[in-house]
């Protein structure tokens, strides 16, 4: 495959993870619906996931070894070690990706359980009704 | 309408900024020609028997950097996944005072027969992905959550009656994650410990032997290499990790009645 059309298509990818990032900011800020919202903050941190996976990528060309990045050999001469570090891409994005990944899933559980919350006690999830209600209660207070 | 409008532009504009900034090379080289100098070092040291000071004795180097190379990080992150799921546990903490007394039938034979299968093979893949997650890819995390899927689809397809019946109760899942959790603090001061009582320097979070301190967690077992510590946080995440959504999982799934019993006597609101 032709190296130009990888790096176009590399850098296609990029800027569409720019758009994604301002679509799912647009719906966290503007919909007032809290699912929505929530919707469109697991989007927005899949996207940074994503993102994060892509900077630990390495270009293929040819001359490189296919073959997966895992060292099969448990008694590696220093041979093996080089070949292996020359075919594997960067690790540490991956640890940061993989435990922010389930750290994200126990946050959208949380913020689920406060909205499941907030659904019982307002009988709506809907930011801007919830804060006229809080609104009129705290002016019928005050009379 | 106008806020959006102004918000929807300043969106637009700040793309076409990092479009333009990443276009013109603001990011380097796209994508990179080649890893970085600390990513080969830790390719090269993670199972490096002539460096046996400085490795992990892992040939996994992500699960290496996850519990050895940056072992502290990924303890904090674990108390960042602690204290999320105790607040979603504290907001609905009735729940597990609440007896449900339920006659769920569950859906079909059909449903029920198929999902008996996929939920054998969804936690022999869970097993496997944490226990060798210092052999091959995977670990306690990716493990856990494969893992909290099959309560997940037992509880929508048997309903919560299957889960009473066989006594898999809210405080004994609570028990199972709060002693994994402890257990996992303690593998990470357990050296420490030991060096106390035996005299010998040792760090928290030491894996494997280093220059200054000679304690070490056993390299392999058998002839299978261990990994040392990163087998049992490997273990003890996992189990942290099914349980905590698990816990999740069933308030969750619970009767309309008994996550309303939680706002009784809060009608004047917030």
């Amino acid at each position: 495959m032709d190296i130009e059309l990888i790096k176009f298509m590399f850098m296609l990818t990029t800027i569409s993870l720019y758009f994604n990032v301002a679509i799912s900011l647009y719906g966290v800020v503007s919909k007032t619906n809290l699912v929505k919202k929530l919707i469109a903050l697991t989007i927005f941190q899949d996207t940074v996931n994503m993102f994060t996976i892509l900077i630990g990528y390495k270009l293929w060309r040819p001359g490189l070894l296919l073959q997966p990045p895992v060292l099969t050999d448990l008694s590696p001469t220093s041979e093996t070690l080089r070949e292996f570090v020359e075919r594997s891409v960067d690790p540490l994005p991956q640890a940061f990706v993989l435990t922010a990944v389930v750290i994200g899933l126990a946050v959208t559980l949380f913020l689920t359980t406060i909205i499941l919350h907030v659904s019982y006690h307002f009988k709506t999830v809907n930011v801007d009704e919830i804060g006229r209600s809080k609104r009129v209660y705290i002016h019928e207070e005050a009379v | 309408m106008l806020r959006d409008l102004v918000f929807a532009s300043l969106l637009v504009i700040i793309i076409l900024a990092l479009t333009y900034l990443t276009y013109s090379g603001g990011l380097g080289d796209l994508p990179p020609r080649d890893v970085r100098v600390i990513a080969s070092n830790y390719l090269n040291l993670t199972y490096n028997q002539g460096i046996t000071w400085l490795w992990a004795a892992s040939p996994e180097a992500v699960t290496a950097i996850v519990w050895d190379y940056r072992g502290l990080d990924t303890l904090f992150e674990t108390v960042v996944f602690y204290g999320a799921i105790l607040a979603a546990l504290t907001l609905f903490r009735s729940v597990s005072k609440v007896p449900e007394f339920v006659s769920s039938a569950g859906l079909s034979l059909v449903v029920k027969r198929v999902t008996a299968i996929v939920t054998l093979a969804i936690l022999a893949v869970a097993a496997s992905t944490a226990l060798h997650g210092h052999l091959t890819p995977g670990g306690g995390f990716q493990g856990g959550a494969i893992a909290s899927v099959a309560p997940l689809l037992l509880l929508v397809v048997f309903g919560k009656q299957f889960f009473i019946e066989r006594r898999i109760s809210y405080s004994k899942l609570l028990t199972i994650r709060n002693a994994s959790l402890a257990l996992l603090g303690f593998t990470s001061v357990a050296l420490l410990i030991l060096g106390f009582l035996t005299g010998f320097q040792a760090y928290i979070f030491q894996n494997q032997a280093k220059t200054v301190s000679t304690l070490s967690y056993p390299p392999y077992l058998l002839d299978v290499p261990l990994g040392g510590s990163l087998f049992f946080f490997n273990l003890f995440e996992f189990l942290a990790v099914a349980s905590g959504f698990t816990l999740v999982f069933t308030i969750l799934l619970s009767r309309d009645e008994t996550l309303r019993k939680e706002l009784e006597g809060e009608e004047l609101g917030y």
